[in-house]
């Protein structure tokens, strides 16, 4: 059980729709969006549920990618992602 | 009598290595075409990146004035002054940017470490046991004139013998993937031309 960073693309054109149901798909599977795209959505998914997100009749294909730290943008896709996951996590505090 | 040999001679390893070894790269050719289809999404997925924001502060100094009241002056009149900041951003023309430009690389992987175990047990046991019952009776009776006398033996022998032979085995196989930067050749190269001098390119690759 890791959770890998993932990009699930969309099948055909981009809809707000689409990547609505999507993005619901991926929370019901205890996915976290990092970023949100036309072709996709990144997300923060466990390896054991990236197959049954690809199921979904809007999922084109799920593949795991990385951050390259030399990439020309990667600092700031780092702080977005950060600033998306920080609006997904809930900390609980007693 | 078994022969341990000879059953572990009948184990089919070198099927076991060839299945395995072909499985595994089937699988490797389909996990590097999933993470070919990739490059591609990544490729042709752009964002609209804005490259740099400026901002510029300037002094504006500027007199007191609390809400409601006539601006402060000081006891000989002066004003009362603040050193104020006017923040003017200038945001740099978004331009497209590819995932794969930004950043976001396809994971690549790769069986590292495959292993077949077999596990074979084999029992054999062997009873025997005879059982050998040998009996002689003898009668005899005599009188005035006859006499007469029987002699009866038997014997019974048996002899049995069990035979009991089980072979069970068990095989496992396992192997580890693990994901390996991306291979040179599937990756694409990033050529940045300088257009205040041409002449200087540099190239990169994941």
């Amino acid at each position: 059980m890791a959770t890998q960073m993932y990009i699930v693309a969309f099948k055909g054109t981009f809809s707000q729709e689409v990547s609505r149901n999507v993005q619901h798909c991926v929370r019901q599977h205890g996915g976290l969006i990092l970023m949100v795209v036309r072709t996709g959505v990144i997300v923060a998914l466990d390896d054991s549920q990236a197959p049954m997100v690809e199921k979904h009749p809007d999922v084109a294909l799920v593949g795991g990618v990385t951050l390259n730290p030399r990439g020309y943008a990667a600092e700031r896709l780092q702080r977005i992602f950060a600033e998306n996951l920080s609006k997904q996590l809930e900390i609980k505090t007693e | 009598m078994p022969n341990v040999g000879a059953e572990l001679a009948s184990v089919p390893f070198g099927k076991m290595i060839y299945d395995m070894a072909s499985a595994i790269a089937r699988s490797q050719i389909a996990l590097d075409k999933a993470s070919i289809e990739l490059v591609k999404v990544l490729a042709n997925t752009t964002f609209d990146y804005v490259p740099d924001v400026v901002e510029v502060l300037t002094p504006n100094p500027r007199q007191i004035q609390p809400k409601g009241k006539p601006p402060m002056v000081d006891k000989d009149g002066n004003p009362v002054m603040v050193t104020g900041v006017q923040v003017d951003t200038d945001v740099a023309k978004p331009f497209p940017l590819t995932l794969l430009q930004a950043g976001v690389n396809p994971t690549f992987y790769a069986f590292t470490n495959s292993t077949i175990e077999v596990k074979m047990s084999i029992t054999s046991t062997q009873e025997s046991s005879n059982s050998l019952d040998v009996g002689v009776q003898v009668t005899a009776s005599a009188d005035f004139l006859f006499a007469s006398g029987s002699v009866t033996s038997h014997v019974n022998f048996t002899a049995s013998n069990k035979y009991s032979y089980s072979v069970t085995g068990s095989s496992s196989m396992s192997t580890t993937l693990a994901p390996v930067p991306p291979p040179k050749n599937m990756m694409p190269r990033f050529f940045l031309v300088n257009a205040m001098d041409p002449a200087k390119i540099t190239i990169s690759q994941s």
